[in-house]
């Protein structure tokens, strides 16, 4: 037996493994909303950021229409990439983070639930409360900002498909930059760092049409796009058609992809792992 | 004044042992350096993109907000640098750690300030000096010795205006039992709104902005006095008086708070 090759835990059943999930996810969500206050002061921190773009858009349109985007559509953009952006936000990260530098990650390891999967659980409850939270910014600024206008029509079924790819996205990139710990030891800066690429390049701050050609281009066939941007467009209806089941299709292959680069880096980070006695 | 000199050399001592074991972790300091320099780099990046569409945002120009947008900057670097311990207030004062500050002959708000270098402050101020170069070199301002004293003056007051109010907010952790800054941050996610010029928002904002909690003297004001443009643009000479009312705001919280201390009964 070598460091490289891991004694495996035991597969649990189907039932089992159905309930163990739903448990992981049940008591990340209530780890998020015993503490009210610190919760009360997240929202309106979340609140704060989407009120300062509000009020910059309406500023840069008031002259009328940039790019295809008039002030009513860009509410309904900036408020789609805003819910988008709000999921798997930091708890997963943070919370793995924390544990590879305690070295309770070493407690991971022996579960019989697989880490990658297991996190993802975990994500998904944190998720019910991001979206919840998400949700009501958004409703109460659209009612405040004069209200957003409906989806643009007969793309129901591709934007669904675009808005469900977005958490599975959101989760790999973020589940992938926690794992940089096992190299970095440091964790606020690599997020800080992988909250502002995702930010611009999600097309969270801007949509991509007003960055350089070339830099569109790129980032079309990034996975970053896939975080915020495409089922927004779909929304205000900026991409229809076979052009936006493309772009489904660009955000169906990183999930793919990075799920399963997730599961290498994992396999990597583990062998690397260093606990210090305790 | 012998009192006084004798604070000024603890504090530094205290931020040159704080900053001697940072250095010790050499990858942290450039990671932490990038990320500060991305995280705001992205804010320039977005400013730059509107004004390629656009020339004007309610009459400021892109170097005008640029400007601005710098101070924040600056401001963050400046205060993470020297007053980063504000943020370690709430964890201090909610797990018990005060106590050992009390006993100690040195100002307790004082220890907390300097308790912590916050390692992405150079960073901050990379960006932020660079930015405040180019901003001065493209503005329409006739730069003299006088001016550039009086600029550094006003970023000088800017740095202290953030610092003023992150020790108020922060020692909200004397009220609400958390070990998080999350009232902290809230107010600090409140304060980015200051990035932008403060007349593209609604009355309400704009007056929380000026009087409640004036974030906006840490950039809007200095930046629209050495423009000589906006509403009341005199305002912003006030900056030093505003960062001085900030400090006192900040030490008067504090001291409430540890007049209200009851330590965790550990």
């Amino acid at each position: 037996m070598t460091a490289a090759d891991p004694v495996l835990p035991p597969r649990l059943p189907v039932p089992a493994v159905m309930r163990a999930n739903r448990s992981m996810a049940r008591t990340a969500f209530r780890s998020l909303v015993t503490h009210q206050v610190s919760f009360l002061f997240g929202l309106l921190a979340t609140a704060f950021a989407a009120l300062s773009m509000l009020y910059l858009w309406r500023a840069v349109l008031a002259n009328g229409p940039v790019h295809g985007f008039d002030w009513p559509h860009m509410k309904a953009y900036l408020l789609l990439t805003f819910v988008a952006s709000s999921l798997v936000s930091s708890y997963v990260d943070y919370r793995m983070a924390g544990r590879i530098r305690e070295g309770d990650v070493a407690m991971d390891l022996v579960r019989p639930v697989g880490y990658q999967r297991a996190r993802f659980v975990e994500a998904l409850g944190f998720g019910v409360y991001e979206l919840g939270t998400g949700l009501l910014v958004v409703v109460v600024a659209a009612l405040a900002f004069g209200g957003v206008p409906g989806p643009a029509g007969g793309e129901a079924l591709v934007f669904a498909a675009s808005a469900l790819l977005v958490f599975p996205l959101r989760f790999a990139v973020v589940y992938m930059s926690g794992l940089l710990v096992f190299w970095t030891q440091n964790y606020i800066g690599v997020q800080a760092g992988r909250i502002a690429v995702v930010t611009l390049c999600s097309g969270a701050l801007v949509p991509i049409v007003f960055l350089p050609l070339w830099a569109q281009d790129v980032l079309a066939y990034l996975p970053f796009v896939g975080m915020a941007a495409t089922p927004a467009l779909v929304y205000v209806g900026h991409l229809t058609g076979s052009e936006a089941w493309r772009a489904v299709g660009v955000q169906a292959f990183w999930v793919v992809v990075l799920w399963g680069l997730g599961r290498a880096m994992w396999g990597a980070a583990s062998r690397k792992l260093t606990v210090h006695g305790g | 004044m012998a009192r006084f000199r004798r604070a000024a050399w603890l504090y530094r001592r205290f931020l040159g042992a704080h900053l001697r074991s940072t250095l010790e972790y050499e990858a942290d300091f450039w990671i932490m350096s990038v990320a500060a320099v991305l995280a705001q780099g992205v804010g320039v990046i977005f400013l730059w993109a509107i004004f390629e569409s656009i020339p004007e945002i309610n009459g400021w120009q892109f170097w005008d907000i640029a400007l601005i947008y710098a101070l924040v900057v600056m401001s963050e670097g400046l205060s993470v640098l020297f007053a980063q311990g504000a943020w370690t207030m709430s964890f201090v004062v909610n797990l018990g750690g005060f106590d050992a500050l009390l006993v100690r002959p040195f100002s307790p708000l004082l220890q907390v300030l300097s308790s912590q270098i916050g390692m992405n402050g150079l960073g901050n101020c990379a960006l932020g000096a660079g930015l405040l170069i180019g901003a001065a070199t493209h503005v329409d301002v006739d730069w003299s010795p006088a001016t550039v004293a009086l600029g550094l003056l006003l970023v000088v007051s800017a740095a202290l205006v953030k610092v003023g109010l992150n020790t108020a907010t922060n020692a909200s952790a004397f009220w609400i039992k958390t070990p998080w800054s999350m009232f902290g941050f809230s107010m600090h996610t409140f304060g980015e709104l200051a990035r932008f010029p403060i007349t593209i928002y609604g009355v309400g904002v704009r007056l929380a902005l000026a009087v409640v909690l004036p974030y906006a003297f840490m950039s809007y004001f200095p930046a629209s006095a050495v423009l000589s443009t906006g509403v009341a643009h005199w305002l912003g000479f006030l900056t030093p008086l505003v960062a001085l009312y900030c400090l006192a705001m900040g030490a008067y919280v504090f001291r409430r708070g540890t007049l209200r201390y009851e330590s965790t009964g550990t």
